[in-house]
């Protein structure tokens, strides 16, 4: 049996990520706990790449890092086949006694389980996807959930639902989470920043997306 | 198996499988019916048949590769590959789990058109109807021995280089398989050339698996050590094919 651990990233200082040449690198180490972390970055700084880097399916430039739990990675792009319905996909996707919680949770968002996914509007084929990793954390072990922009079509109701079970599962659930927040009171007391071709980390309680703003160029 | 149970939810979900099931079903009995077997009752059996093992081929070569390509193309374009691959599920692991959904409706497609022929079709001799039953038996084994590696190699094709090149690739190469290696050796009994030669050797003779001529002509069962021997030789074919495969799979399309 599993024994239960907490989730953590550790990047080592010299850590460079990118696609042949590097996009960023961290001239110090970065360690993250279980949480909500976000990576903030403009277009094209490397988001993608720091959590595909992360996810193991892209090998940093230079350097190295360690993690701890099991990874899911949401890419951005992730989409199911149009046919099939959410309903359909958490049945197939969800282990049977997390099923009727998703349902639940898909029904409090209002994300219609019975609408092919094709049909489905950008922000509830996003719903979706966030509903079926949310649900398929593993409870006996650490998580680290790599989730690529995953506010990006997302209403108010439904992003505050998905931040309240964040928050409560905070200690057995790593979030990285890149996003371009849309409001200047959006919480982050830690967030990984992309700027220029370095990377840093800032860690502060109350620290907000208007505090971090001004560190961007 | 979350891979195989999502694969197996799309494909039956896309009910394209009805129409295969509907075929094999309806089509070996009313194929024969606007055929000359009307006319001559002898001809009824064999055109069943030819229909019912015809119909079988086409819905594997057709909808099976074409299936079995798109599932393979999605995998990797839609970004679920990648997801599956960072939650630990390996690529081979992923190239098998589709496999399987693929087979779970090609197995039993099969072993319907085989049933099928065996209760509609077998002799009334004693002698002849357990030949029959082991006739088609064969035939059974040796057409999933072809179509299961095809099926992962079109998969893999359409992962790396998409969907048309995987289904056209494994089409063309069954019916070269099926009928061109045939046409090449007629070929080469005229005009004999050594480098046509080799290729007629390493080539994969599928046609060794059509087992219809066999039973329209009621030949009789294939030898046991014949059958083991193609057994043994389309299992090589499913070794290198799978091999193959999974230097070609791809969990995520080249960006």
């Amino acid at each position: 049996m599993k024994t239960k651990s907490a989730p953590s990233i550790h990047l080592d200082p010299g850590l460079e990520i990118g696609y042949g040449s590097p996009l960023a690198r961290f001239g110090q180490g970065v360690t993250l706990a279980g949480g909500t972390h976000f990576l903030l970055a403009r277009n094209g700084r490397g988001k993608t790449t720091l959590l595909r880097t992360l996810a193991k399916t892209l090998k940093p430039v230079a350097g190295n890092f360690r993690t701890e739990g099991f990874i899911q990675y949401l890419p951005e792009d992730l989409r199911f086949d149009p046919e099939i319905t959410p309903a359909v996909i958490f049945k197939m996707l969800l282990h049977k006694d997390k099923v009727s919680a998703a349902l639940d949770l898909a029904k409090r968002i209002e994300l219609d389980t019975k609408k092919p996914y094709g049909r489905l509007s950008t922000g509830n084929r996003r719903k979706t996807n966030l509903v079926m990793a949310e649900f398929s954390v593993k409870t006996d072990r650490g998580n680290i959930l790599l989730l690529d922009e995953p506010f990006s079509g997302l209403d108010a109701f439904a992003r505050q639902a998905f931040e309240e079970i964040w928050k409560a599962s905070s200690v057995n659930v790593l979030r990285l989470v890149s996003c371009h927040p849309d409001y200047d009171s959006m919480e982050m007391p830690s967030a990984i920043m992309l700027e220029g071709k370095s990377a840093n980390h800032f860690q502060e309680q109350g620290q907000t997306w208007s505090s971090l703003k001004a560190r961007m160029n | 198996m979350r891979l195989f149970r999502l694969t197996f939810a799309t494909i039956f979900q896309r009910k394209a499988w009805v129409i295969c099931l509907f075929a094999i079903l309806v089509v070996p009995f009313a194929l024969p019916m606007i055929s000359t077997a009307t006319e001559k009752p002898i001809l009824m059996q064999p055109a069943r048949i030819q229909a019912a093992w015809s119909t079988l081929w086409v819905c594997a070569l057709i909808w099976g590769l074409f299936t079995a390509s798109r599932e393979g193309e999605t995998n990797a374009k839609t970004g679920i590959g990648e997801y599956f691959q960072t939650t630990g599920m390996s690529p081979t692991r992923q190239l098998l789990e589709i496999w399987l959904a693929m087979l779970a409706f090609i197995v039993p497609l099969a072993i319907i058109t085989g049933a099928l022929c065996y209760f509609t079709t077998a002799p009334a001799d004693a002698k002849e109807r357990a030949m029959w039953l082991v006739l088609n038996a064969q035939y059974v084994a040796l057409f999933l021995l072809v179509v299961a590696p095809l099926l992962a190699l079109s998969t893999a094709l359409a992962s790396r280089f998409g969907g048309i090149t995987g289904f056209a690739a494994t089409l063309g190469l069954t019916l070269y398989g099926l009928y061109g290696v045939g046409y090449l050796d007629n070929m080469l009994k005229v005009d004999e050339n050594p480098l046509m030669r080799s290729i007629w050797v390493f080539s994969p003779h599928y046609h060794f698996a059509d087992l219809t001529q066999r039973l329209y002509f009621k030949s009789g069962a294939l030898p046991m050590a014949g059958f083991w021997a193609m057994t043994l030789y389309f299992s090589g074919i499913l070794a290198f094919y799978l091999g193959l495969s999974r230097l070609c799979f791809r969990t995520r399309a080249a960006a």
